[in-house]
């Protein structure tokens, strides 16, 4: 198996990386770029841990393999800030105690952004099903839910995106 | 996971010649919410992924001119959710895919691939059974059209030959007079169904000319139930009428014990889902 110089493109920046084809998304990032945000929980898909945005879209690092998305847009939970300044949804978790172990924390967030993204005004009922394939094993999720709705209702008054 | 040689195809040709070269340890990558997990796990030798991602228009959704909705291999569950000729066309196939709780999975996961995945627990190739879908197959010997319910032909098994990939899927227009209806069966809806059943049925003047009842997770393909859909044709849909073809299709079915379920309860409960679903859909055929 022959390994290939890829070009990726990574929190708004290209990197050209040494890629082999039997590397998945979520070693890429942690090994390759101690991008350690997207977690290994189960390996399987199931529990969303590993969750990125690939071209904006809720995407299994550990599902994907690393030379099938490169030129697109990755974003991990380590792009969201701006400098020091937290994303709102960061800030939501934060203050509404969303964040109890914190291994679910980052994938929660990126799924949570993607949804906003195309719904910005999502009832309860939306972010409980927009939040289906992230698991918590804390079982923290009245407070997740009530970050991400707190986040929207800031939007809707004009307030950051 | 173990190396292996892999391929970006520009075009299904390519994509079927690589499938060619390698047979059987030769894998198609869609979306790969299957595949890869399970080439982690190495339940099977791969000794070649071709990438089906970036071949052009395989993304695909559309209503022909027979208003026969038509989809793409690369087509995602999130995208055909999202599309208006499916939630509005086809009631039954839009709830069967909503209720799939992982959006992730939705959004890199494949219809056609949940359907080569072959496994007997799926709520897609279920409803799919129920619409009388069918499958566009790509190999060397050029093209060829199978109905769904001969693709899946055992546990993990398709009629798929060496070098061979589906690249798409038609499912009919709805009839006037036809209702469809999808349920399942779920400890959580994160899980893998214990039980899937999804219909159609087709009335004039309330007597049923036309039945599909398809049976997911009671046997090691999803099925239709045809003694029961014969028990339905010609037939007045009453409740009498919808209770007995019920049993028959609980009869039909041929479970299994396994962490979700006991052959029994399967068995029971195909009972009360297919006549759940015989219900709602003859309300649905009213319009």
């Amino acid at each position: 198996m022959k390994k290939e110089i890829v070009t990726f493109v990574i929190n708004g920046q290209a990197r050209d990386l040494i890629v082999s084809p039997n590397m998945t998304l979520a070693e890429l990032l942690r090994e390759q770029l101690d991008l350690t945000g997207a977690k290994k929980g189960c390996e399987i898909g199931e529990c969303g841990s590993c969750t990125v945005l690939v071209d904006g879209k809720p995407t299994l690092s550990c599902s994907t393999l690393a030379i099938a998305v490169r030129d697109k847009a990755i974003l991990t939970i380590e792009g969201l800030a701006q400098g020091t300044q937290l994303h709102p949804l960061q800030q939501a978790f934060i203050d509404h105690g969303a964040i109890q172990c914190g291994f679910c924390t980052p994938g929660a967030i990126l799924t949570a952004k993607a949804m906003l993204d195309e719904n910005p005004n999502p009832t309860r009922q939306d972010v409980k099903e927009a939040l289906g394939g992230n698991l918590c094993r804390c079982t923290g999720y009245v407070k997740i839910i009530d970050a991400v709705m707190a986040v929207a209702e800031g939007m809707r008054q004009g307030g950051a995106k | 996971m173990r190396a292996f040689d892999y391929f970006e195809s520009k075009t299904v040709a390519e994509a079927t010649k690589y499938l060619l070269d390698y047979g059987e340890t030769a894998r198609v990558l869609a979306g790969g919410v299957d595949l890869i997990p399970r080439m982690r796990k190495e339940d099977f030798k791969t000794d070649c992924v071709v990438n089906i991602q970036r071949i052009p228009n395989l993304d695909r959704i559309e209503l022909d001119s027979g208003k026969e909705l038509r989809f793409g291999a690369m087509a995602t569950l999130r995208s055909l959710e999202t599309s208006e000729w499916v939630r509005k066309g086809y009631p039954a196939f839009y709830e069967a895919i909503r209720q799939i709780a992982s959006v992730q999975t939705k959004y890199m996961g494949t219809a056609v691939g949940n359907l080569c995945v072959g496994t007997p627990a799926s709520d897609v190739a279920t409803v799919l059974y129920a619409l009388g879908a069918s499958l566009s197959i790509s190999g060397p010997e050029g093209d060829r059209t199978e109905a769904i319910q001969d693709f899946c032909t055992d546990y993990r098994c398709t009629s798929l030959r060496r070098g061979e990939m589906v690249t798409g899927v038609s499912v009919p227009p709805m009839k006037a007079g036809e209702g469809s209806a999808f349920v399942n069966l779920v400890r959580t809806h994160a899980d893998i169904a214990k039980l899937t059943v999804a219909v159609s049925i087709t009335t004039e003047k309330d007597v049923c000319r036309e039945a599909r009842i398809a049976i997911g997770a009671a046997a090691p393909t999803v099925f239709r139930a045809s003694k029961a859909e014969d028990a339905l044709r010609g037939r007045p849909l009453k409740a009498q009428t919808i209770d007995e073809a019920a049993q028959i299709a609980s009869g039909e079915t041929r479970p299994i014990s396994d962490l979700r379920s006991t052959a029994e309860y399967r068995k029971e409960m195909t009972r009360v889902l297919v006549r759940k679903a015989l219900e709602k859909a003859s309300v649905a055929a009213k319009g």
